[in-house]
C-alpha cells in the first residue's frame, strides 16, 4: 500500500516540553488512521507537523509523497481542533467561502447536503447547534474533495445523534478512498472508524495496531462484575481472584461458561448480589491500560 | 486569475461578516461624525487666539480624516488577526491555496472601502458645517495608502497581542497618542521644541500634512504622498510576515 502520510522520528518541543518526541508512523492511501491519547499527549502538535502548520524541530514528514509545504493544497483537507469560523456567515456562505479559495471545488450545496445540513443552508453559523456547527466545519474541510483529510477531534462536544451522523459521513468518505487521519478521545469512534489506531502518550507512540490487535494485546480478559448491595470482603471462589472495587466484585478472565460456577460459589459463600454484568475487553480497556502505563498512573479497573 | 478569485472570496466573506455586525458598522461611521459634532460644532474658539482648535475648521480636515484612517484599520485588522488566531482559522487557511499576503490584501481592500465610505460621510458632514476646504484628487491616494499602512500595523499588533481584547486595547493605546502627536488636531508649534522632530517619525504626520496641503493650505503634497506610499508598502510587507499563518 502506498503511504499517504509518513512521519519519521518527528520531534517538536515548546520550551523544555517535548510535545512530540520521536514519532514515526505511516498511513496508507485510503486508510482510516486514528490517533488517541490523553489530553496534552501531543496529538494536535503531531497533526500540525503532518499538515505543515507547524515545523518539526527534527525528523521528516511526507504528505502525499512531498514535504507538507510542497504538497498540493487542493489534495489536503483539515478540520482543526477548536475551529471557530466566522459566525455571521450562513452555513451555505461558509462552505462557499472555503470553496472560493480553491481552483477546483465541489458545489457547496452538495457538500452541505452530504453532511445533512441542506435545510440549514441559510442559517447563520452562530445560530447552529453544536453538532450542526461541527458538521458545517466538516463540510468546509470536504469542499475541495481532499485525498487526505485530517480531522482533529471532529466530534468533541457533539451529541450522540450528531456524532453518529458524522461517523456515517466519515465512513462514506473512507469507502470512496479518502485517507483519513483522525484524532479522538472517543474510543468507540476510533474502534468503529479506524483501520489502525495509534496511542500517543507523552509525545511518543506507545502502541499501534488494528483495534482488534490492540484489544487482544492490551485490553485484558473478559470481566464479570458482581454488583453488591453493600461492600463485602472478596469471597473465596476457586479458580478466581476477585477484586473488591467501587463497581462491586470484579472477576477477571471469566469466560461465559464460567459464570454459573462463579454464581454458585457466591451463593455458597452467602454473598447476595444485585446484578451481574459480563463483557469482553474493548479498545477503551486497551487505552486505559496503555495510557495508564504511559502516564505512570495506576488505573483502577 | 485564481489569486484574484481567492482574494475576492476572502474579501466577500469579510465584508459580509462586517456588515452583519451592526454595532461595528454603526460606530465605524458614527465615530468620525461624533468628532465633528464635538469639535467643529460644539467647541467655541476664536481664530488667532492661540491654543487648541483655534484654526478654521478646514485646517482640521486631515485630523478628522486621520481618526478614520488610523483607528478603523488598527482596531479592525488587529482584532481580526487575533480572532483568527484564537479560532484556529489561520491553521485552516494555511492548508488552502490562500497565502497570507492574499489574506491581508483582502482584509485591506475591505478596510479601504469602509474607510473611503466613512471619509466620504465625514467630508459631507464637514461641508454641512460650512467648513472651507478643497476636494482634492490627492485624497484618492493619501486615504487608501495610509489605510493600507495602518492595516499592516494592525496585522502586526494582532499577531503579537494576547487575544482580541489585547489587540483592541493595544491598538487604541497606540492610536490615541499617534492621533494627537501627528500634526493633526494639535499644531507642532504647541509642543516643546525638543519634541517637534518626534512628530516627523509618525506616519500619520505625512498623511495630515499631505491632506492639508491638498485641501486647505497648499504646498508640497507629492513628498508627503510618496512617504505615505513607501510606508504603506513596508507596513503591508511586515504585516504580512507577522501574521501567524503557521507556527
Amino acid at each position: 500500500m502506498t503511504s499517504a502520510v509518513v512521519a519519521e522520528d518527528v520531534r517538536k518541543s515548546y520550551g523544555d516540553t517535548a510535545a512530540v518526541d520521536g514519532v514515526s508512523l505511516s498511513v496508507g492511501e485510503g486508510e482510516v488512521f486514528a490517533l488517541v491519547g490523553p489530553n496534552g499527549a501531543g496529538k494536535t502538535t503531531l497533526v500540525r507537523c503532518l499538515t505543515g502548520t507547524a515545523t518539526p524541530d527534527s525528523g521528516t514528514v511526507q504528505l502525499l509523497g512531498e514535504a507538507p509545504s510542497e504538497t498540493n493544497d487542493q489534495r489536503v483537507g483539515l478540520l482543526p481542533q477548536d475551529f471557530a469560523p466566522p459566525d455571521r456567515l450562513t452555513a451555505g456562505e461558509l462552505v462557499g467561502y472555503y470553496a472560493g479559495l480553491y481552483d477546483d471545488a465541489r458545489d457547496p450545496d452538495a457538500v452541505l447536503a452530504e453532511v445533512g445540513l441542506d435545510a440549514d443552508n441559510d442559517t447563520w453559523y452562530g445560530d447552529l447547534s453544536g453538532g450542526e456547527k461541527r458538521r458545517a466545519c466538516v463540510a468546509a474541510a470536504l469542499v475541495n474533495s481532499p485525498d487526505v483529510l485530517f480531522l482533529d477531534e471532529p466530534t468533541t462536544a457533539v451529541d450522540p445523534a450528531g456524532r453518529r451522523a458524522l461517523w456515517r459521513v466519515f465512513e462514506d468518505l473512507a469507502e470512496s478512498g479518502t485517507t483519513i487521519f483522525l484524532t479522538t478521545h472517543d474510543m468507540a469512534e476510533a474502534e468503529r472508524l479506524a483501520d489502525r489506531v495509534a496511542l500517543l502518550a507523552d509525545g511518543a507512540v506507545a502502541a499501534t495496531g488494528t483495534p482488534s490487535e490492540l484489544v487482544a494485546e492490551y485490553g485484558g480478559r473478559p470481566r464479570l462484575v458482581v454488583e453488591l448491595p453493600e461492600s463485602v470482603d472478596a469471597p473465596d471462589v476457586p479458580g478466581f481472584d476477585p477484586e473488591s472495587t467501587r463497581e462491586g466484585l470484579v472477576f477477571s478472565d471469566v469466560d461465559p461458561e464460567d459464570i454459573g460456577g462463579v454464581v454458585a460459589a457466591l451463593d455458597d459463600a452467602g454473598v447476595a448480589f444485585e446484578a451481574l454484568s459480563w463483557r469482553e475487553p474493548t479498545l477503551e480497556d486497551a487505552y486505559l491500560a496503555l495510557a495508564g502505563d504511559a502516564e505512570g498512573v495506576e488505573v483502577q479497573r | 486569475m485564481s489569486r484574484l478569485a481567492r482574494v475576492r472570496a476572502e474579501a466577500a466573506a469579510t465584508y459580509r461578516t462586517f456588515l452583519r455586525r451592526r454595532t461595528a458598522v454603526f460606530f465605524t461611521f458614527f465615530f468620525p461624525v461624533l468628532l465633528i459634532v464635538i469639535f467643529a460644532g460644539l467647541v467655541r474658539t476664536t481664530s488667532g487666539s492661540g491654543g487648541l482648535f483655534t484654526e478654521p475648521t478646514g485646517y482640521y480636515v486631515p485630523a478628522y480624516l486621520a481618526t478614520v484612517v488610523l483607528f478603523t484599520p488598527l482596531s479592525r485588522v488587529g482584532s481580526t488577526v487575533a480572532r483568527h488566531r484564537e479560532g484556529n482559522r489561520f491553521e485552516k487557511l494555511s492548508t488552502t491555496p490562500l497565502t497570507r499576503a492574499e489574506w491581508l490584501a483582502a482584509h485591506t481592500l475591505v478596510n479601504v472601502a469602509l474607510i473611503a465610505a466613512a471619509c466620504a460621510v465625514l467630508l459631507v458632514a464637514l461641508l454641512a458645517t460650512g467648513a472651507s476646504f478643497a476636494l482634492s484628487p490627492w485624497l484618492a491616494v493619501l486615504v487608501p495608502a495610509t489605510s493600507v499602512a495602518f492595516c499592516g500595523v494592525g496585522a502586526i499588533i494582532g499577531s503579537y497581542a494576547d487575544g482580541q481584547d489585547g489587540a483592541i486595547a493595544a491598538s487604541n493605546g497606540i492610536a490615541l497618542p499617534v492621533l494627537f502627536l501627528s500634526d493633526t488636531f494639535v499644531q507642532p508649534a504647541l509642543f516643546p521644541s525638543w519634541f517637534r522632530p518626534i512628530v516627523d517619525l509618525s506616519p500619520l504626520a505625512y498623511f495630515a500634512r499631505g491632506v492639508r496641503a491638498a485641501t486647505y493650505s497648499g504646498g508640497d503634497v507629492t513628498t508627503n504622498a510618496a512617504v505615505v506610499v513607501v510606508l504603506a508598502v513596508v507596513a503591508f510587507a511586515v504585516g504580512t510576515l507577522a501574521i501567524p499563518w503557521t507556527e
